[in-house]
Formats: structure tokens, C-alpha cells, sequence
């Protein structure tokens, strides 16, 4: 055990000189591929080895006292055995803590690099919700997925719009759960850049439950090259500014329908909030739906009354979701204020009147520009 | 204090064996009124066998949905009910009760060489709470439900519109009480009702492991019960305690639930310790080794349980400082637990080991407890546990703790003391057989889903990345192996209570007081004041083929006496 002990320490002091890799998965771990990864596994490994060893002796011991003292009912009882050994008791009571203090020691010291950023660190707004991430950057750039710089340490300062929730990035080793009321803080490095392709990414989960869509809070943390990471930030900033506005609705829309989907279906499908599939005709014929206060859309839209237009009605259901709630359906959807600026809302508006031209995962099925095919569009 | 039963006199004349504390009374409000801590004992390990039947049947439904990515058989909703009373219902309806009051009260007051427990009465009151707090659990379903985890994190549990949440919470804090009045009863019965010559030292080590429990269930579960009723006030009267949008803090709300909730663990498991120091060294028939070592780690374990609490929240938010002093205390809990584990296979040495079916559990014990006491290291580590925090590694873990050792170890005192019980014998190559399904079964389950949370794979998740389906369907194969163990488990005893043969007095050669006793045990426990030895001395015993059972031999108990006089002068 010993020498395989030393190949790991010698494995690792030359890994730490060496180039950064991105340790394959083995057996137990994924993928590593921070910088602090190389620490937690090396520490994760050593404390395997104890275990094997430990649960081995145990093992070794008991089934060899099993198959050597194994005795029919009839023979005679023997009364040789020790009743109690000071000396090996007291060695395996000191031996185990000198172990386990070593063990602390070297898990506090990696610790304290983990939860430690560097100064010269690149910060990351992370807001979490039921059930969704937004990142949002220093420029004023927003995504769903994670995307950051290589090379550079990455802080990500993480705040709560209603629940517990937990950031953890498998391949980076890094977790840290996110408190409503409280920022809290994480870092990790990571230094081979992985490109924006989806599927090359590493999975950042949310590992504190919180509700239905617990497991669906699932992203990528996508690694670009310093360069071509501010090139993507300028133009993740302007993304919506540069559609022009008669194409918003199904450039625009279906991105931004991503972050609705969860409980909102297009195809009619009951979720946790209402399907949209026919939404524009509830909104503007007489009846329509029920609001669980007994009030139809009719009581509230129209001139004179709250909303004078469809459109205002929704409008406001983005920024207070829990204002008027549709009959059956729990107060569950988080706020957008601040998230969805009017060319957003514009385009789930957009989109809400020509459901028609979408599928029911929200993919644009037309191909026809939308100034030929409906001219009637404002 | 104990109840002063005056003996019928044409009950007194029966041969023994016939009278006993079944056949003392008929009918239903003979045991419904019961005092006799041993029906007190038969009615609990009835309840929590039903309520394990439950949270079994809720364990396999969750596997089965695991068995695919996405939806399988139910909605994201019915999962997240599903395992939130798949761990309510096995922390506070099984586990917790399932040793101390199902078998510590069946054994304890025997072992005591005693009538019954110093308070009859309150021991009723705590089985009828106990059936108060199982009532509300089961009412939570009908108003709705509840879907907050057993651990009911806020705001998630002041906020969610599950109907159930109340109720449950009522349950669990009646359910509370009811761990609070036997703990109660257990203290007082051990330091007051031990006979003559039963020093503290010469107390079997189950009793010392209850004694151990009584005092956590006592100091540990009214901070539970302030916590539940704080998170009733906040849910219904919207006082913010733990909401942060009222002005609370959850993480206050983490630190109260857990500084019950850890020394819980050892609610469930420094039982199940006793009960593997029970049965290793009665069925090699050896003495236990190192009795002092035992006993005082029990009492060692209990102590470290109230520090430790905060290794729970190593991400939560708590600083950076405690979570170094939670770090370093929690490793202490190893030492107690590795000098148990040596002990106990150190007793192995030398024994005449008969593999009977309690003895094949007390080694699978022994097996799991081990994989589980030392995957406890990566957790106790800070850096290691930052990344394995909340996934299935500690799933995992705790279930080769709890289930793995807590639950085994009492499957293994049911059969221990089943003969003792019931007064019939069961087929002991079934309940080995079965013995083996479960272990083999527990193993494919759990040790899955080491590596499944070691790779990532985040807990109480409905839907899961494609890569992680193979560890899911090994582990659901796993699941359906167990239930095959443990159904083959409860034919053996329907069988045995059918058509069992009669038990002997002393089945295994154990030298506690309780195999001093007829099987079953007379209403009174004794006709006379048993004598109390060393209970771990099984040289004097001498197997009786006419009788199918372990006899004291009269030859060997002079030897026994000569050898320890010779000892002492």
C-alpha cells in the first residue's frame, strides 16, 4: 500500500509541474478538470487507500476467526480466549487518531485553498430560482449556461430568489449552496477551454433540493479562451438589440421560452402553471379562464379596467406572477423583473400569438420570413 | 415503581412454558391496557414492522422510477413525496423506535433480572404516542401530502403548498415525546431496578448501549421538538424565524434540526452496537473482549454525538472556522467506532462459533458497518466532502450506516431474541438464506451508489444525466434483491409462529438473564430472583441434545467458580 501511497504523491508533484490536464474519469471520480481538482482527488485517493486497507484487515480477520473457531452445537465450549488486551486496545484507539488527524489536516488545508479566490479573480453573478440559473456578467451580459474565461480565476457570487439551491460543478470539485437573503461565494480555475458546443461542457447541477423542477436545474460551464470569451461577452450583451424587431418573436422568443418551459407547455400538456396553447384566444374572448379570486380575464382586461391590454396583462404576470392566479394553479413562479428588459418581453409576446408556427418543444417551424407569410403582424 | 401484580393462584401451579406472559390474559384490551413491558415490546416491534413494510414499499418505488432518465412510472411531484416519506417514515417510525422500544423493552427489564421498567405506565404512553404520532403522519397524506424531505429545509418548508407539512410535523413532534418517555423510563429503570450483584460492570452491553441512547433521546429530542413547533409558528402564523424573506435565517433553522438529528443517528445506531456486542459474543460463546473499552466507547459516542452536528453544513454558508472545528471533532466519533469494530472481531479469536442465523447478521454487521464507519472519513474531510456533499455518496453512507448496521443489527436482535419472544424456533437455514439476500441484495444497492455520488450524481433527483443510468438500474436490481431477502425473512417467522418448534429456555447459550427465563418469558419474568454472574462467561454451558438447547452444566460451573476464585485471590 505504501508504494502505491508514494506513486500517487509522485504522480501528483509531477502533475502540479507539468502542463494542466484535465484528469480523465476513473472508477470513482469524473472528470477533473479545475485546478483544485488535482488537491480533492489526490486526498480522495489517499483516503480510499486507508479505507482498503483498514476494511481488509477487518475483513481478513474476521472471516479467518469465522472458518478457525466455527464449532457444531455439542463441542465443548473452550475458555482460553483473552477477556481484554490494554496495549491493543489503546493502539487501536491511538493508531486510528493518529491517522485521522493527519487525514483533517491535509482535508483543512486543501479546504482552505478551495474556499479562498484569488484577488485577481473574474466575478460571476449567479442567480438561482425555482427552477433556473441565470449568470449574469459585468457588462451586463446574461446567460443560462456558465460560460467563463480560461486561465483565469472565476468567482461566481451567487444569490437566492426564493429557496435553498446548491451550485455544484462535478469536474471542478467545487459546491457551495446558495442562501436566500445572504450572498454566498466560489471559485474554481479552469484551464483547458472546452468551446461553446453544448454537449463538451461540464455539468453544473443544483445538489440542495428545492422542489419539482430540482433535477431540471441542470447547466453547462463552457471554458473559452480569454479572446474569444470577451468577444462572446460583447456579443451575448447585444444579442437582442441586434434582431430587428419584426423577427424578435421567433429568433428571440424560443430562446427565451427555454426558461419557461419547465412549467409552462405549449401543446396543452398540464404542468405546474398554465399551458400557453391557445393563449392569445382566452386573453381576448369573453369568459376564458378563471382566476382563483372567481374573476375571468374579462373582469380585468379591457379599457378602463386593470390592463388595458392583453399584452399589459402579461407584462405584469412576468414582473408579479403572483398578482392574479389562474384557478388550480400554486403561487410558484419567480419574478423576471430585471431579467427580461421590454425586447424580451416583447418576444414571449410575439411568440404567445404565433404559437401556430412553433412545435411543441418551441422550435420555429417556419421558414418563410415573417413579413410574407403574415402580413397582418403589427 | 413497578407494577405489583399479585400472581393468580391456578396460574402458578401450570407447568412452565405454559404460563406465560401471552397466554396470562385473552383478549384484545388485555393488550391494548397491557402494562407488561414484554407486550409493550411484541405491540412496538408489530407497529414498526408494518411501518418498515411501508417505508420499504415507498423505497422500491422509488428505485423503480430511477430506472430511467426522465419520467418512469411517476411525476417529478409523487417522487419528491415519495422520498421525503420514504425517510420520514423510516427515521422516526422505524429506525428510532425499531431497538429501544420495540426490543430494549422486551429485553431490557429481563436482562435486568427485572419485573418490568420503573414506570408501566409511561411506557404505554409512549406506545400510544407513538401510534398518535404514526396517526398524523398517515393523516398528512390524506390533507395533501408533503414533499419537503425528512429534513424539512427552510423556506422550502414554510413555503411549499403540500397540505401534508403540519400534520407531519405534529406526527414527528408527538413521535418526539414518545422517544423522550422511553429514553426516560430506560435511565431511571437502569440506575434503580438492577438486582444484586449487578454492578454497572457487570451489566450486559446492550445495556449499556440503551443506557447510552436513553440519555441522547433525552438531552437531543426536545431540541427537535422546539425546531418542529418554530416551523409550525412560522408556516401558519408567518413569524419569521427561518425565512429570510420575513426576516429569518435558514440557516439557524439548520443548525437546530441537525443538533437533533446528528445525535439521532446515534439514536439509531449505538443500539444496534449493543445488540452486535449481544449476539458475537453469545453465539461464539466467548467473552466479550475488552467489555470496559465497549461500554465506555458507547458512553464516548453519545457525548461526541452532541458536537458534532455542524459536519452537515460544511457548504451550507456556516464560516470557514467552524466548519474546520466540526471537521476536527467529527473525526473523534472514529475513534469509539474503530475500537468497537476491533473489539468486537478481536471476540471472534478463540470463540466456539456456532452460524446461526443472528450470528450471520451480527458479521454482516460487522462487514457493513465497517465499509460504512470508514466511507464516513471522506466525509468527515473537508476538502473530499465539498465535492461529495449532497450526492449519492452520502446516500450511500448513511444508508450502509442505518440501514446497513442500524436495521440489520435489529433484524438481527429480532432474531436473537425471537425464540425468547415468540417462544418458537424457526427454520434457521431459510432465515440464513435469507440472511444472504440481503446482504448480497444491500451491497449491489448501496455500493452503486458510492461511485454514482463519487461521479456526481446530486441526491433526491427525479431526472439524471444519461451517463449515470447503468450505477441506477444495478442499484434498482439491488432494491428488488433485498425485497426478495426480506420477504423470505417474514416467511420464515410466519412459519415459525404457524408451526415452530418450541423453543428452549436457552436457544444459543447466552448467559444474560433473559436465557434464564422460560421461553416466553412468565408474566413476573422470574418464579424466582435470578443469580447474577458474569454474564459473558459461557464456560460452565454445555449443549443438551434432549433438551435442543444450551444447559448450565454443574460440573463446569464449579470449575468456573473454582477458576474465578483462584482469579481474585
Amino acid at each position: 500500500m505504501l508504494s502505491t501511497l508514494t506513486s500517487i504523491f509522485i504522480a501528483t508533484a509531477s502533475a502540479q509541474a507539468a502542463p494542466p490536464v484535465v484528469t480523465p474519469a476513473d472508477f470513482w471520480l469524473p472528470i477533473g478538470a479545475s485546478v483544485q481538482s488535482h488537491n480533492v482527488d489526490l486526498m480522495f485517493n489517499i483516503i480510499n487507500y486507508i479505507c482498503y486497507f483498514f476494511f481488509a484487515v477487518v475483513v481478513a480477520m474476521m472471516v479467518w476467526f469465522v472458518v478457525k473457531y466455527r464449532a457444531k452445537p455439542g463441542t465443548r465450549i473452550r475458555n482460553d480466549g483473552l477477556t481484554h488486551h490494554t496495549g491493543l486496545e489503546l493502539s487501536w484507539s491511538v493508531i486510528p487518531l493518529i491517522i485521522c488527524i493527519g487525514i483533517f489536516f491535509f482535508g483543512f488545508t486543501g479546504y482552505v485553498d478551495l474556499i479562498t479566490p484569488p484577488k485577481n479573480s473574474f466575478d460571476v453573478n449567479v442567480t438561482a430560482f425555482k427552477w433556473g440559473w441565470q449568470f449574469k456578467y459585468p457588462n451586463g451580459a446574461q446567460s443560462d449556461n456558465l460560460v467563463v474565461p480560461s486561465g483565469r480565476p472565476v468567482r461566481l457570487v451567487m444569490r437566492s430568489n426564493d429557496v435553498l439551491h446548491c451550485c455544484y460543478i462535478p469536474s471542478f470539485r467545487v459546491k457551495k449552496d446558495i442562501v436566500p437573503g445572504r450572498y454566498s461565494t466560489l471559485w474554481f480555475q479552469c484551464d483547458i477551454p472546452t468551446g461553446l458546443e453544448e454537449k463538451n461542457g461540464y455539468h453544473l447541477f443544483c445538489a440542495e433540493y428545492c422542489g419539482t423542477g430540482h433535477s431540471n436545474m441542470n447547466r453547462r460551464v463552457l471554458v473559452l479562451p480569454q479572446a474569444e470569451f470577451d468577444e462572446w461577452l460583447v456579443k451575448q450583451a447585444q444579442w437582442l438589440d441586434e434582431i430587428p424587431d419584426d423577427e424578435l418573436y421567433f429568433k428571440a422568443g424560443p430562446k427565451i421560452y427555454a426558461r419557461c418551459q419547465q412549467c409552462h407547455s405549449l401543446d396543452g400538456t398540464i404542468g405546474l402553471a398554465p399551458s400557453w396553447q391557445g393563449i392569445w384566444t382566452r386573453l381576448t374572448t369573453p369568459g376564458g379562464a378563471r382566476f382563483s379570486d372567481g374573476k375571468s380575464y374579462a373582469d380585468i382586461i379591457g379599457t378602463g379596467k386593470e390592463y388595458a391590454t392583453p399584452e399589459d396583462y402579461i407584462r405584469d404576470s412576468i414582473y408579479n406572477p403572483g398578482k392574479h392566479l389562474v384557478a388550480t394553479y400554486g403561487n410558484v413562479m419567480p419574478t423576471f423583473k430585471g431579467q427580461l428588459n421590454d425586447r424580451a418581453i416583447d418576444s414571449v409576446i410575439g411568440m404567445m400569438k404565433h404559437l401556430d408556427e412553433f412545435d411543441a418543444k418551441g422550435a420555429w417551424t417556419k421558414t418563410v420570413p415573417p413579413a410574407a407569410a403574415s402580413p397582418a403582424k403589427k | 415503581m413497578t407494577t405489583i401484580v399479585t400472581p393468580r393462584p391456578e396460574l402458578l401451579d401450570t407447568a412452565a412454558g405454559k404460563d406465560n406472559y401471552l397466554t396470562y390474559t385473552r383478549g384484545f384490551l388485555s393488550w391494548a391496557l397491557t402494562l407488561d413491558h414484554k407486550r409493550i415490546g411484541v405491540m412496538y416491534m408489530t407497529a414498526v414492522l408494518a411501518s418498515f413494510l411501508v417505508g420499504g414499499t415507498f423505497a422500491l418505488l422509488l428505485r423503480t422510477e430511477l430506472l430511467t432518465p426522465g419520467r418512469t412510472i411517476c411525476s417529478a411531484e409523487t417522487y419528491n413525496q415519495f422520498f421525503t416519506l420514504h425517510g420520514a417514515i423510516m427515521v422516526f417510525l422505524v429506525i428510532i423506535p425499531s431497538i429501544p422500544a420495540a426490543l430494549g423493552n422486551f429485553v431490557l427489564p429481563i436482562m435486568l433480572g427485572a419485573k418490568d421498567v420503573a414506570f408501566p405506565k409511561l411506557n404505554l404512553f409512549s406506545f400510544y404516542l407513538w401510534i398518535g404520532g404514526a396517526l398524523f403522519t398517515l393523516y398528512s397524506l390524506a390533507a395533501g401530502g408533503f414533499d419537503t424531505g425528512w429534513t424539512f429545509y427552510t423556506p422550502y418548508s414554510t413555503t411549499t403548498t403540500t397540505g401534508g407539512v403540519i400534520p407531519v410535523l405534529m406526527g414527528v413532534f408527538i413521535l418526539g415525546f414518545s422517544s423522550i418517555f422511553t429514553g426516560l423510563n430506560f435511565i431511571v429503570t437502569v440506575h434503580k431496578l438492577r438486582p444484586p450483584g449487578m454492578t454497572w460492570f457487570r451489566m450486559p452491553l446492550f445495556l449499556w448501549a440503551l443506557y447510552a441512547t436513553a440519555i441522547i433521546q433525552v438531552l437531543a429530542t426536545p431540541v427537535l421538538a422546539i425546531t418542529l413547533c418554530l416551523l409550525i409558528v412560522e408556516r401558519t402564523m408567518n413569524i419569521g424565524i427561518f425565512n429570510p424573506s420575513m426576516g429569518g435565517d435558514p440557516v439557524l433553522y439548520q443548525h437546530f434540526f441537525w443538533f437533533y438529528s446528528h445525535p439521532a443517528v446515534y439514536i439509531m445506531i449505538v443500539p444496534a452496537m449493543g445488540i452486535i456486542s449481544e449476539i458475537i459474543s453469545v453465539h461464539s460463546h466467548r467473552q466479550i473482549f475488552g467489555y470496559r473499552f465497549i461500554a465506555f466507547s458507547s458512553i464516548a459516542i453519545a457525548m461526541f454525538s452532541f458536537i458534532v452536528w455542524g459536519h452537515h453544513m460544511f457548504v451550507s454558508g456556516q464560516s470557514g472556522l467552524m466548519n474546520t472545528i466540526f471537521s476536527l471533532i467529527s473525526f473523534s466519533v472514529a475513534i469509539p467506532s474503530a475500537v468497537k469494530t476491533f473489539n468486537w472481531t478481536m471476540t471472534l479469536y478463540k470463540g466456539t462459533i456456532s452460524l446461526t442465523a443472528p450470528m450471520m447478521y451480527g458479521l454482516a454487521f460487522l462487514f457493513l458497518f465497517t465499509i460504512g464507519g470508514l466511507t464516513g472519513i471522506h466525509l468527515a474531510t473537508l476538502n473530499t466532502d465539498v465535492h461529495l456533499h449532497d450526492t449519492y455518496f452520502v446516500v450511500a453512507h448513511f444508508h450502509y450506516v442505518m440501514m446497513g448496521s442500524a436495521l440489520i443489527g435489529m433484524i438481527g436482535g429480532l432474531h436473537h431474541w425471537w425464540p425468547k419472544m415468540t417462544g418458537r424456533m424457526y427454520n434457521e437455514k431459510m432465515a440464513i438464506t435469507a440472511c444472504i439476500i440481503i446482504f448480497v441484495g444491500f451491497n449491489v444497492t448501496f455500493f452503486t451508489q458510492f461511485m454514482l455520488g463519487s461521479q456526481g450524481m446530486p441526491r433526491r433527483y427525479y431526472d439524471y444525466q444519461p451517463e449515470f443510468q447503468v450505477y441506477h438500474v444495478i442499484s434498482t436490481i439491488g432494491a428488488y434483491i433485498m425485497a426478495c431477502g426480506f420477504f423470505t425473512c417474514a416467511v420464515c417467522f410466519a412459519q415459525s409462529l404457524m408451526s415452530g418448534k418450541q423453543a428452549p429456555a436457552n436457544p444459543w447459550g447466552g448467559r444474560s438473564l433473559e436465557w434464564q427465563c422460560t421461553s416466553p418469558p412468565p408474566h413476573d419474568n422470574f418464579k424466582s430472583p435470578p443469580t447474577v454472574g458474569n454474564c459473558y462467561d459461557f464456560s460452565m454451558l454445555r449443549w443438551d441434545e434432549k433438551e435442543q438447547g444450551y444447559v448450565v452444566d454443574k460440573e463446569l460451573e464449579a470449575l468456573a467458580i473454582a477458576a474465578e476464585a483462584r482469579g481474585h485471590s
